[in-house]
């Protein structure tokens, strides 16, 4: 009677055979799958830092082939900012750090500068729109996404540089560090809608705020936050608050 | 509705934060009344100097038809600053050495510094010795109003005088009694 791999003390040479011969099977498998997974990725790495090579001019200076770029790496699970070099690899195929950093200084720059008139929160628009006269470009070259981009860089400086949603598509960027509650982000993003007015009634209507909660909110960001300015020769209410990061500056 | 910068009908041109209703309120907020109260002083002075404009007083808040109404009010927005505003405007100036009250022991008018006594003691001096005036005696009258127009045309006595004290604790300057008031000789003298 013949047992699958037979029976006395050459069997157990015999299986211990075959399991490493399996084994060997099996690693030089996964060795060959490992193989080509680097080389794939070495091909794709090589392919994509030959498109970023050869594409670098138009990544650089137009906005939305830079933003179709920067969507296509993370949707590939690649930031162009991260990577095992200082400043990442992409930054030195791309150049792409130092424009971000660049950019990262002169939002900086815009919002220190403006943060006695309106707060250290200021609208992104506004934002966009002073770094472009900071930069020297017309409008449209640097779009909103560049800029929170960059915010997102300055974040290890702890400055508190934050993009903040207010609603209705508006975007609000804060420089200073300082909480905005709930309450004050719905107040910035009426204020938004006015041109910068807010009373306590409008409040009360779109929001259906009792009147103390409207109250307390403006007075906070008027006493104590320096987020608001007084007006007290408005027409139809006689007391008015204004808040300056969402009046529109010409300069 | 955007804040931007206006032109004056005098060709002043107002920074934009002079269209944004609120500015023309005193603010509450102590750091935002200081930064307000600092875009004042900055556009009172260069007004001042634009219409050479010596004197700016509480009551020009108060009437319309003055010199200021260009920028103590906005009709575009229908605001103006309130008296009592701009009195604390300019107790903040008189405190930086922007303005000083004229007459003293009043705080409703002031005399505005767009140049400082020191300032205009160089520009008197220079203005005799460019017209050859040095070591003659002229009276006050003659410097504030020359027959030929001068940068010291129509300025005020007590500035006047401030400057010549300037130049007589430098030697560069005598006040001399003259039998129809003041006088002064000027000598080249070093600074």
């Amino acid at each position: 009677m013949h047992r699958l791999g037979g029976v006395g003390l050459a069997a157990f040479d015999r299986q211990k055979e075959s399991q490493r011969s399996f084994a060997e099977l099996s690693s030089e498998l996964s060795k060959a799958q490992v193989d080509h997974l680097q080389s794939q990725l070495t091909q794709f790495r090589t392919a994509l830092s030959h498109f970023a090579a050869s594409h670098r001019d138009s990544i650089r200076s137009d906005p939305a082939f830079r933003h179709e770029f920067q969507q296509m790496c993370s949707s590939i699970g690649v930031d162009p900012l991260a990577g095992p070099r200082k400043g990442g690899w992409w930054a030195e195929i791309l150049g792409m750090s130092d424009w971000q950093y660049e950019l990262g200084v002169q939002i900086v720059d815009v919002c220190v500068s403006t943060r006695e008139r309106n707060g250290g929160v200021i609208e992104m628009g506004e934002l966009v729109r002073m770094v472009s006269k900071l930069r020297g470009v017309g409008s449209g070259v640097i779009t909103e996404d560049d800029v929170t981009r960059s915010i997102k860089t300055l974040q290890p400086l702890g400055a508190g540089y934050e993009v903040m949603d207010v609603g209705g598509g508006k975007k609000m960027v804060r420089s200073v560090m300082k909480e905005l509650d709930d309450d004050q982000a719905i107040v910035l993003a009426e204020a938004q809608a006015e041109g910068g007015r807010i009373v306590e009634e409008i409040l009360e209507m779109r929001r259906g705020w009792p009147r103390e909660r409207a109250r307390a909110a403006l007075e906070n960001m008027l006493l104590r936050d320096g987020l608001c300015w007084l007006d007290s020769q408005d027409e139809t209410h006689g007391k008015a608050y204004w808040v300056p990061s969402a009046m529109r500056w010409d300069e | 509705m955007a804040h931007s910068p206006q032109t004056t009908p005098s060709g002043f041109l107002l920074p934009s934060i002079h269209s944004a209703p609120p500015f023309f309120t005193e603010q509450p907020n102590p750091n935002t009344q200081a930064q307000h109260t600092e875009q004042w002083t900055r556009i009172i002075l260069t007004y001042a100097r634009h219409k050479r404009l010596f004197v700016l007083r509480v009551e020009d808040a108060a009437v319309p038809g003055g010199d200021w109404d260009e920028v103590l009010r906005n009709e575009r927005i229908n605001r103006r600053m309130l008296p009592s505003h701009l009195s604390s405007i300019l107790a903040s100036m008189v405190s930086k050495n922007l303005a000083v009250y004229e007459p003293p022991k009043q705080i409703h008018a002031v005399l505005l510094y767009w140049r400082l006594p020191e300032e205009w003691a160089d520009v008197l001096h220079s203005w005799a010795t460019a017209t050859g005036q040095l070591n003659t005696i002229l009276t006050y009258y003659e410097i504030t109003d020359p027959p030929v127009p001068s940068p010291l045309s129509n300025m005020p006595l007590p500035l006047l005088r401030r400057a010549i004290n300037v130049l007589t604790r430098s030697g560069r300057a005598q006040i001399i009694g003259v039998a129809d008031g003041e006088g002064v000789r000027l000598f080249a003298g070093g600074k």
